[in-house]
């Protein structure tokens, strides 16, 4: 602890900034960037049933997911104010068809559980 | 102001050395590559006999880190990592003991589909190699495929607002004329860090001339590096490869210090615990399949930890040698008789000091 303390005064004197975050001449950055997990799970609304193949997808972004059996997905993603997420049907009506539905996530912690009840569409 | 400056970093790196924090853990996930290109950074004495490390034995050593360091990082290298179909199961495996998991990759099998799954699965850094324009690169890579591929995974990579990124350029005679014209096909690509190093005549690179750079080149790589530090918004730095004399200040944004064995470790296909996995593998504290991981990383390293053993060969009578402590540790091969490059050498040759 002693130790550690000194380290990080004479760390201060040597005048760089950089002393504590470095890589290895063959690695990677260090990654001090913040992300979330967001699990959840998709189920109709009507049957209360799992929807899988569900692509569950972040808003300005390239990353999706779709859910499993289970209706279920999990990711990390870039921590933000507020993430908007999207739940889109892709297989058609393979497992019947869902209405798209948009949720946003104002209160982002580094792990966010979001259940999501889709609609059948009728026609 | 330089001298007080350069005491109290010598002073930090032996706090350094003494409190032995385990920052940082190469992984050599698999020896397979999709490549066969003249100069591998990894150790390319090895050949891909073995088979991959299962993730089960890979995670048995890491859950002997009792209360890992706050900015534990996990490595993904190799090999090409990203020839491992599980990458991303091993990843999510890390990110739920808290651990943070980063690759380097030659970018070679790096789609968008691959790039989403892994930021699914909690990739926060990411390095990819390239090694000049079209013709040099794929000269380098032995591929008349890679350069397009690196620059489509390097474009893909870049567009993360999430990713720690950077891209690193081997120097060497084919591309050294290049590098403005890299550098500018980089900030196109929305690229903000560029490291470059050059290569030691190890492995593969022991026979081919081409690959090393003459002091003048040399010399001329630490100027380019020099000048392009004052551009605005892009981050360019030569490696921690080694020390470099009277350009330390202007090519880095910190002094030199090899971390290899004091904050960086390494666990080896086979299973060796080790420092970075182009340290010649004779430097192995153990295994552990026989050892327990953290149980070595804290008894062992002496050889990293308390460098004087250095001190010989060209190293013994160098007046700069408290700063530099025999270069980066990778430059010990062999008999280990001698430092196998200096770069201050380079440098002073080309000034002609004594």
């Amino acid at each position: 602890m002693k130790r550690k303390f000194v380290r990080n005064i004479i760390g201060g004197l040597s005048f760089t900034s950089a002393l504590f975050i470095f890589q290895a001449c063959y690695g990677t950055p260090q990654d001090m960037g913040a992300d979330v997990l967001i699990e959840g799970q998709v189920l109709s609304k009507s049957t209360g049933l799992p929807v899988s193949g569900i692509k569950v997808s972040v808003a300005h972004s390239l990353q999706f997911e779709l859910t499993d059996a289970d209706g279920k997905f999990s990711f990390y993603t870039e921590l933000q104010d507020s993430i908007r997420l999207q739940f889109q049907d892709i297989d058609s009506s393979t497992n019947r068809l869902y209405t798209l539905k948009d949720t946003l996530i104002t209160e982002t912690n580094r792990k966010t559980y979001v259940a999501i009840e889709l609609e059948e569409k009728n026609d | 102001m330089t001298s007080i400056r350069n005491y109290f970093f010598r002073y930090f790196k032996k706090q350094e050395a003494a409190i032995h924090e385990l920052n940082y853990l190469f992984w050599e996930c698999t020896t397979r590559c999709n490549l066969h290109c003249l100069h591998c950074g990894s150790d390319c004495s090895q050949d891909s006999s073995h088979k991959d490390m299962p993730l089960e034995d890979f995670l048995r050593a890491v859950d002997t880190i009792k209360k890992p360091a706050r900015n534990f990082t996990v490595v993904f290298t190799g090999g090409e990592p990203l020839l491992r179909t599980d990458i991303e199961q091993c990843g999510r495996e890390l990110r739920k003991r808290n651990l943070r998991w980063s690759m380097v990759s030659n970018g070679h099998a790096y789609t968008q589909q691959r790039h989403i799954s892994l930021l699914n699965a909690g990739l926060g850094a990411l390095t990819i190699s390239l090694d000049g324009l079209e013709a040099s690169h794929n000269w380098m890579r032995n591929s008349n495929q890679s350069f397009a591929k690196v620059i489509q995974a390097i474009a893909i990579a870049a567009s993360s607002s999430r990713l720690q990124f950077d891209v690193v350029t081997c120097v060497n005679q084919r591309n050294i004329d290049e590098l403005l014209q890299i550098k500018d096909l980089l900030i196109s690509l929305n690229v903000k860090a560029w490291r470059l190093f050059t290569i030691i005549p190890i492995g593969r690179a022991q026979t081919n001339p081409e690959l090393s750079l003459t002091d003048n080149q040399f010399v001329s790589l630490m100027e380019f590096i020099k000048k392009q530090r004052t551009i605005k918004g892009f981050d360019i730095k030569f490696s921690c490869e080694g020390y470099v004399g009277k350009y330390e200040s202007d090519v880095r944004d910190t002094n030199f210090f090899c971390r290899a064995g004091i904050n960086i470790g390494s666990i080896l296909i086979d299973g060796s615990i080790s420092a970075c996995p182009n340290i010649d593998r004779s430097f192995s504290q153990g295994n552990m399949y026989t050892h327990n991981f953290f149980d070595v990383w804290n008894s062992q390293f002496q050889s990293f930890r308390d460098r004087s053993w250095t001190r010989k060969g060209q190293c013994e009578n160098c007046n700069e040698y408290k700063q530099c402590e025999g270069n980066g540790f990778h430059n010990w091969h062999g008999t280990k008789e001698n430092v196998l490059v200096c770069h201050k050498q380079k440098i002073d040759n080309y000034f002609h000091i004594e």
